[in-house]
C-alpha cells in the first residue's frame, strides 16, 4: 500500500536497455513501485539501478522473482527472449507487460496467451500508443458517434534511420533487430497496427509489400531489411492502410479515420486532433469556408497545446503511463483489462501475414 | 604484438600510428565485423605491420583468438553518443569482455582509454588544480550519460584487473581534438538552432591534441612505471573557452552567441532541475547545478604526472594544433556552404 492507503503495484523490470528508463519512470508516474531491475548482464542491471534510483539490481531472473514476488513484470529484453521471460514471470504468479513486438510470431503469442489463461493472469503487449492522448481523443469521437461508422483507417509512420536506435541497428550487423522475422519494420509496425486493428476486426485480409529503397552499403543483414512497407488490411466493413517509411520527413506517426459522417486525424507528434466536417456552402464558397473551419480548429488546438505546456501535460511517454496505470489496475482486479491485452494474438497473426506477403512478393520478383 | 580496440575511431587510429612510430613491430587492430571498408583505409595504409582483425568485442572466443600472443592490449573502443543505457552497453560491456579475454590470454598489460569525465570536480573550489590526485566522481549518476558510462568503465577495469592479476594502466585524456572533430563541445557551450549559448566563459579548456594524446596512450603500454596507475593527459598552454569561441566565429562560421555567466547558469540550472523534478520529467534535467559545477566552473589542469611517469610531452604545440584544427573546420564549413 502507498502512504495514502492506495494499493500500489510492485513492478519488476526485466531488461535494462534503452527502453528500461521509460518503463521505470512511467511506472512510477502511474503510481507503481519499481522494486528491482533485472538483466542477464550484471553491469547493465547495476547501471540502471544506479541511474534510476531503483533499490535492487539482479542478474538472475528466478532469484529476482522469488525475492520480490512482483505483481507485474515488465519485459523489456530483446523480442527473441520475450516468451521465455514472460512465461517464467507468469509461472511465478506475476502479470506481464511485454514490450512490442510481444512475441516473434503468432505461435509464440498463442503459447503465451495459453499460459496466462491457465494461470488466470494477464499479458499486455506494449501497444501504448492506443493510450496516447491524441488517439484517445480520436477514439472518443468514434465512441460518441461523431464520425459515424468508420469505413477506413490510415496510419502513417515515419522512421529516422539516423536516430538513436536506427544508428545503433545500422552500426551492428548482429543487432537483434536484424534477426526479427520482419526486421526493423517488425519492431515498429506493432504501433500503427495497434491503432488501426480496432476498425477492421481481428482477422483482416492482408495485402503487403516491402521495399528496400536505401543504397546497399554493407553486404550483410544491414542491407536486407525493408525500409518501406505498404500494408492494406481488409475487414468485413472497413479497410485500413499502414504506410511505414524511413524516407518521409518530418518523422511522425499519424492516424486518420474516415467515417460515414465526418473524418478525423490525430498527429501523435503534435498531439493534435483535427475533425474534418466539410462545408455546406456551394461552389467556390465551400473552399473558403472549408479552409476557414480548418484554420479555426487549428487555432483551437494550438491554444490547447499551449495550455498543456503551461500545465506540464506534454510528457513524451504519456500513452505509456496511461496504459501502465490501466494495466496495473486490471492486474489488481480493479478494472477490466485494457484493450491491448486482447490485441496480442490478432496483432501477431496479422504481422505474420504481413511478413509472409512481403517475402512471397520478393520471391516472385526474384 | 600489440592490440588496439577502437582502431577505426578518431583517437584509436592515431594510437596505432603512434605505436608504429615508437618502434612497435606489429599492431593488431580489432575492428567490428562489417565495418565500412572506407573506415579501414586509413589503417591499411599504414602498411604490413598493421593487421586488421574483425572481432566482436562481446565474443569471448573471438577475443581469445584475437588476443593470443599479444603483449599489450590498448582498449580505446567506447560509445560516444546515444541514450545512457546504450552508452553503458557500448562502453562498459566491451571493456568487461576485452579485459577478461586479456587476462585469460595472459596479456602483459591492458591500457584503458578513460576520460577526464570520471573525475569528481563539482565540489572543488574555483581555480583548483585538477590532476591524478583529484578523487573519482562520487555521483556519476548526477552527470551526463557519457561521464556515467566512462566512470563505470574505469571502476570495472580496476576491479577486474585486480581480481585477475592483469596489470592495468589508465589514461584519462581531456577533450581530444584535431582535424575531423568539432571543437565546440559541451565545455564550450550548447548549440541551439541559430544560436550558440556560450557557457564556458573564461574557463581553461582541458584540450589534448589527438596526436599528442595518442602518443601518451601508446607510452602507457610501453613504459614500465605506467602499470597500475592512472595519468591525466592535457596539452600545454590551454586556451580559454572564450578564446576558442572567438576564433571559431572568426575563422569557421559567424555564430550568433549568447554568453551565460556562471551565476546566471547556476540559476538556470536550479530552475531546470526544480521544474523537471516537480513535473516528473516534463522537461529533462539537461542542466543541473551539479553538472554546471562539473563542467563550467573554472579549474586548472596539469600534465605533470604524465610527463614524469610516461616521459611524455606534447610534441605538437597548442598553436600548431589549433591552426591545423581550425583550418580543417574552415575547409569543411566552406565545402558545406557550396551549392
Amino acid at each position: 500500500m502507498s502512504p495514502g492507503g492506495k494499493a500500489t503495484t510492485r513492478v519488476l523490470v526485466v531488461g535494462c536497455g534503452q527502453i528500461c528508463d521509460a518503463h521505470v519512470q512511467e511506472a512510477r508516474r502511474a503510481g507503481a513501485e519499481v522494486v528491482a531491475v533485472c538483466d542477464a548482464s550484471p553491469a547493465m542491471a547495476e547501471q540502471a539501478a544506479a541511474r534510476l534510483a531503483v533499490p535492487a539490481a539482479h542478474a538472475d531472473l528466478a532469484e529476482a522473482l522469488a525475492t520480490y514476488h512482483p505483481d507485474v513484470v515488465h519485459v523489456t529484453t530483446p523480442p527473441q527472449t520475450h516468451l521465455a521471460v514472460a512465461v517464467r514471470a507468469l509461472e511465478h504468479g506475476a502479470h506481464v507487460y511485454v514490450e512490442k513486438p510481444a512475441t516473434l510470431d503468432a505461435r509464440e503469442a498463442a503459447v503465451l496467451s495459453d499460459v496466462a489463461r491457465e494461470r488466470g493472469l494477464l499479458v499486455c503487449p506494449g501497444h501504448n500508443l492506443l493510450f496516447d492522448p491524441a488517439v484517445r481523443r480520436l477514439r472518443e469521437l468514434v465512441d460518441n458517434g461523431v464520425l459515424g461508422e468508420v469505413v477506413h483507417a490510415q496510419a502513417v509512420m515515419g522512421y529516422d534511420l539516423a536516430g538513436p536506435f536506427g544508428a545503433l541497428a545500422l552500426s551492428d550487423p548482429d543487432h537483434w533487430v536484424h534477426r526479427l522475422p520482419g526486421g526493423l519494420a517488425h519492431n515498429n509496425l506493432p504501433h500503427p497496427l495497434s491503432l488501426v486493428l480496432p476498425f477492421v476486426g481481428p482477422a483482416p485480409v492482408v495485402v503487403a509489400q516491402g521495399r528496400r529503397l536505401r543504397p546497399e552499403r554493407h553486404g550483410d543483414a544491414r542491407d536486407r531489411f525493408h525500409d518501406e512497407l505498404r500494408v492494406l488490411l481488409e475487414g468485413p466493413r472497413a479497410t485500413a492502410a499502414i504506410f511505414f517509411s524511413c524516407r518521409i520527413r518530418p518523422v511522425q506517426l499519424s492516424l486518420e479515420l474516415y467515417g460515414t459522417r465526418r473524418a478525423a486525424a490525430a498527429s501523435l507528434e503534435a498531439r493534435t486532433v483535427r475533425v474534418t466536417e466539410g462545408s455546406p456552402l456551394p461552389g467556390p464558397f465551400q473552399k473558403v469556408d472549408w479552409a476557414r473551419r480548418e484554420a479555426r480548429a487549428a487555432t483551437g488546438e494550438a491554444l490547447r497545446r499551449a495550455g498543456d505546456l503551461l500545465r506540464a501535460r506534454l510528457h513524451y511517454f504519456e500513452g505509456m503511463r496511461a496504459l501502465f496505470r490501466a494495466f496495473h489496475r486490471a492486474a489488481r482486479g480493479e478494472a477490466p483489462p485494457p484493450e491491448p491485452v486482447a490485441q496480442m494474438l490478432p496483432a501477431a497473426e496479422v504481422l505474420d501475414r504481413v511478413f509472409e506477403r512481403c517475402r512471397a512478393a520478393e520471391e516472385r520478383a526474384a | 604484438m600489440m592490440a588496439v580496440t577502437g582502431a577505426t575511431g578518431f583517437l584509436g587510429g592515431e594510437v596505432v600510428k603512434s605505436l608504429l612510430g615508437l618502434g612497435v613491430e606489429r599492431v593488431r587492430c580489432l575492428v567490428r565485423p562489417g565495418t565500412d571498408p572506407q573506415r579501414l583505409v586509413r589503417l591499411e595504409a599504414l602498411g604490413p605491420r598493421v593487421q586488421v582483425v574483425p572481432c566482436r568485442l562481446d565474443d569471448p572466443e573471438g577475443l581469445a583468438a584475437a588476443l593470443a600472443g599479444v603483449r599489450v592490449v590498448y582498449h580505446a573502443a567506447a560509445a560516444k553518443r546515444g541514450a545512457p543505457a546504450a552508452l553503458v552497453a557500448g562502453t562498459v560491456l566491451p571493456t568487461e569482455h576485452v579485459l577478461r579475454a586479456a587476462a585469460q590470454a595472459a596479456v602483459g598489460r591492458a591500457v584503458l582509454v578513460s576520460s577526464f569525465a570520471v573525475l569528481g570536480v563539482a565540489g572543488l573550489r574555483r581555480g583548483t588544480l585538477v590532476d591524478e590526485a583529484t578523487p573519482l566522481e562520487p555521483h556519476p549518476e548526477a552527470r551526463d550519460g557519457y561521464a556515467f558510462a566512462k566512470h563505470r568503465q574505469e571502476a570495472l577495469a580496476w576491479r577486474l584487473c585486480q581480481e585477475r592479476g592483469l596489470p592495468l594502466a589508465v589514461v584519462r585524456p581531456g577533450f581530444v581534438f584535431g582535424p575531423g572533430q568539432d571543437l565546440l563541445g559541451s565545455r564550450i557551450g550548447l548549440r541551439l538552432p541559430g544560436l550558440f549559448l556560450h557557457l564556458g566563459g573564461g574557463c581553461p579548456v582541458p584540450l589534448t591534441y589527438v596526436e599528442n594524446c595518442a602518443e601518451g596512450v601508446a607510452l602507457a603500454g610501453l613504459v614500465p612505471a605506467a602499470a597500475q596507475s592512472a595519468v591525466c593527459l592535457v596539452d600545454d598552454d590551454l586556451p580559454t573557452s572564450r578564446a576558442l569561441l572567438r576564433r571559431y566565429r572568426r575563422e569557421v562560421e559567424p555564430l550568433r552567441t549568447v554568453p551565460i555567466p556562471l551565476p546566471a547558469l547556476r540559476l538556470l540550472a536550479r530552475a531546470n532541475a526544480w521544474y523537471s523534478a516537480r513535473t516528473r520529467g516534463h522537461l529533462p534535467p539537461v542542466l543541473t547545478p551539479y553538472k554546471v559545477d562539473s563542467l563550467w566552473r573554472p579549474q586548472r589542469f596539469s600534465n605533470r604526472r604524465a610527463r614524469q611517469v610516461l616521459g611524455w610531452h606534447p610534441r605538437v604545440s597548442m598553436t600548431e594544433a589549433l591552426d591545423r584544427t581550425f583550418a580543417a573546420l574552415a575547409a569543411r564549413a566552406r565545402a558545406e556552404a557550396l551549392p
